[in-house]
């Protein structure tokens, strides 16, 4: 492997980030601010997403429903009370934590397609009241808050910014969460949840948390979307497009890994701003997404990332292979996979 | 002697057919206690009445004193039962190791946030792993182990949960003998070292020999219990085997 390759191998993490922080000051226009801003609104949202949904195999189509109830509450608090939207945002996204903590001890009842069923019935619900409690919501014209201060030729570049600081803190929970007892016990429920549930797993409790943590990252996203926006409407905060952005994402990155929702969001949010762009301002995009998420469960059905790893662990085995360096031991690791009774090696 | 676990009346249907019926059974410390039964008698769905994968239609378990009627399958584990199942039940996606981490007796609010892998489990797991000689497979995803070491790592893992009761489902089903052999040897040394057994089993000779008692289902209801030498004496045993 040539040096700058091993370089990268070592250190991508600070590359990308480095990349990440210089990004807006090279590329200056608006647009690029703007597309910035979306694409890490949607790579923490998936990050997060990822921890229930990868982790645990609950994938939920609902979870905007927090998107869209911090969006309201960091729009209403600002109107109301002049909260500053930058320390309101994570801090109402709390609050939301708690209401999904309620509705994800609900929703934890449901297995497989119910639970997806579920979580749409209750973005639906969320998004029939903000239509309709109009004295608090402003209906299906929306609400308007005010512009953030700062001059308008730094666009979106302090949103950019803050963004990008709680995307790596989502990273870190994630990190975090996936080499804890608490982790590996989500990664049980996935695998073979009334097992995890024979072996001591509070089941029950590590999805509703994980239900709870998914949220938060997704509904502080809707909290700063809203300031961004300045005028939110709920056909917008509430809409199941932002789900199938977070859910395809995660899927293309690598479902349950740890930066799979990252890189898929990098790939998905500026591709699908690409074909807008160049298809005109059309639904285009969407069909575009429908095929690519055949693409996806056809041919990559476990993401890219460990499509990646596998083959690149297949090149490994066949180039030691190659030079004969494997033992005995590498041998008969290998060998036994699932096979009849009767026939597997003696006991020791 | 003290009753580890106990079951009274316990009845169990699933449609027209009386899976369990009102059975009662009891599991004395210290013991390895055998349950056979035909094809059918129920005892996979006493396991599953133990350990809260059914709620009994009526009828009562307690493990170790406690009540234990009706609750979730992980406070069953917490109380210090544990069991594996007929057909082994592994986390596929996971390694050996991870499969090792996950069983656990009680955990606190702090370890379950901690790391998973800490220093103690860690060593008792490789302690356990070298001991049903898995070691060089810890990381290993469990699906790529064969039929007989995913057996051997379903044993080990649920010990993990530091049991005071363990309930296996078949230990011995469809391995080679060499292996039964390794098998009998392990619960014999655990159960020296104060783990309690309830063995259902289908190779006679292996449940004669093992066993301190034995249990006898057909239909849902124990109709014998006793030495093994009693049980393969009993008229009743053996018309149900034969019989009808
Ligand atoms: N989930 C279920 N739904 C319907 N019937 C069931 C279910 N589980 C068990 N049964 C029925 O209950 C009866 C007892 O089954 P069980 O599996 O407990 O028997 P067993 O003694 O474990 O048999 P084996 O020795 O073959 O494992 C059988 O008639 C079986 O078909
Ligand atoms: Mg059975």
């Amino acid at each position: 492997m040539s040096r700058v390759g091993t370089f990268l191998k070592q250190y991508w993490m600070f590359v990308a980030l480095g990349f990440l922080l210089v990004y807006p000051l090279i590329w200056r226009a608006p647009y690029y601010h703007v597309l910035g801003f979306n694409t890490l609104i949607v790579a923490t949202a998936a990050t997060g997403w990822n921890i229930l949904g990868g982790y645990t195999g609950y994938k939920s189509l609902g979870h905007s429903t927090f998107f869209g109830i911090n969006a309201y509450l960091v729009a209403i608090t600002a109107n109301e009370l002049g909260w500053n939207p930058l320390w309101s945002a994570p801090l109402l996204a709390l609050g939301v934590t708690v209401v999904a903590l309620v509705l994800g001890w609900i929703m934890a009842r449901a297995k497989g397609s119910a639970f997806v069923i579920a979580t749409i019935a209750m973005l639906l619900i969320f998004r029939l009241l903000a239509l309709n409690v109009k004295s608090v919501t402003g209906g299906a014209p929306g609400l308007s808050q005010p512009l953030a201060p700062w001059s308008p030729e730094y666009s979106r570049m302090p949103f950019y910014y803050y963004m990008l600081f709680w995307l790596v803190i989502a990273l870190l929970v994630s990190a975090y969460i996936r080499r804890s007892r608490f982790g590996l016990g989500l990664l049980a429920i996935r695998d073979d949840e009334g097992k995890a549930n024979m072996v001591g797993v509070n089941t029950t409790l590590s999805k509703v948390l994980a239900f709870g943590v998914s949220a938060y990252f997704i509904a502080l996203g809707g909290g700063i979307w809203s300031y961004a926006q300045t005028h939110i409407a709920p056909i917008f905060a509430f809409s199941i497009l932002n789900d199938v952005d977070t859910v395809l994402a995660t899927m293309l990155g690598g479902l349950g890994t740890l930066w799979g929702p990252v890189l898929g969001a990098f790939i998905l949010i500026p591709g699908s701003d690409y074909i807008l762009f160049n298809f005109g301002a059309s639904q285009f995009h969407l069909a575009v997404f429908g095929v690519l998420m055949v693409v996806i469960i056809l041919f990559l059905p476990r993401g890219i990332l460990p499509s990646l790893r596998d083959r690149l662990a297949a090149r490994r085995e066949t180039s030691s292979a190659f030079t004969g360096a494997s033992t005995m031991e590498d041998l008969s690791d290998s060998q036994p996979r699932g096979e009849v009774p009767g026939r597997e090696a003696p006991a020791p | 002697m003290s009753t580890v676990l106990q079951t009274e009346g316990l009845v169990k249907h699933f449609g027209g057919i009386v899976a369990v019926d009102s059975c009662t059974i009891d599991v004395e410390q210290g013991d390895i206690t055998g349950l056979i039964g035909p094809n059918g008698s129920g005892k996979t769905t006493l396991f599953n009445l133990i350990t809260g994968v059914y709620r009994p239609d009526s009828g009562r378990v307690s493990i170790l004193g406690r009540k234990a009627t009706g609750l979730e399958s992980h406070k069953i584990c917490h109380l210090g039962l544990s069991r594996t199942f007929q057909i082994t039940r592994l986390f596929w996606e996971l390694t050996v190791l991870e499969n090792m981490i996950v069983p656990v007796r009680k955990v606190g609010l702090r370890p379950l946030f901690g790391p998973g892998m800490l220093g103690d489990e860690l060593d008792r797991a490789m302690e356990l792993l070298a001991r049903v000689g898995l070691t060089h497979l810890k990381d290993e995803r469990a699906d790529n182990l064969s039929f007989g070491q995913q057996k051997l790592l379903e044993f080990a893992a649920v010990l993990m949960a530091k049991p005071d009761v363990v309930l296996l489902d078949e230990p011995a089903g469809g391995v080679n003998p060499t292996m039964i052999r390794f098998i009998m040897d392990l619960i014999r040394s655990l159960n020296a070292e104060g783990v309690t057994f309830l063995v259902v089993e289908h190779n006679m000779s292996m449940i004669m020999e093992l066993s301190d008692r034995v249990i006898v289902m057909d239909q849902g209801r124990t109709i014998a219990d006793g030495t093994p030498a009693e049980v393969q004496n009993n008229p009743l045993v053996l018309e149900a085997y034969l019989g009808s």
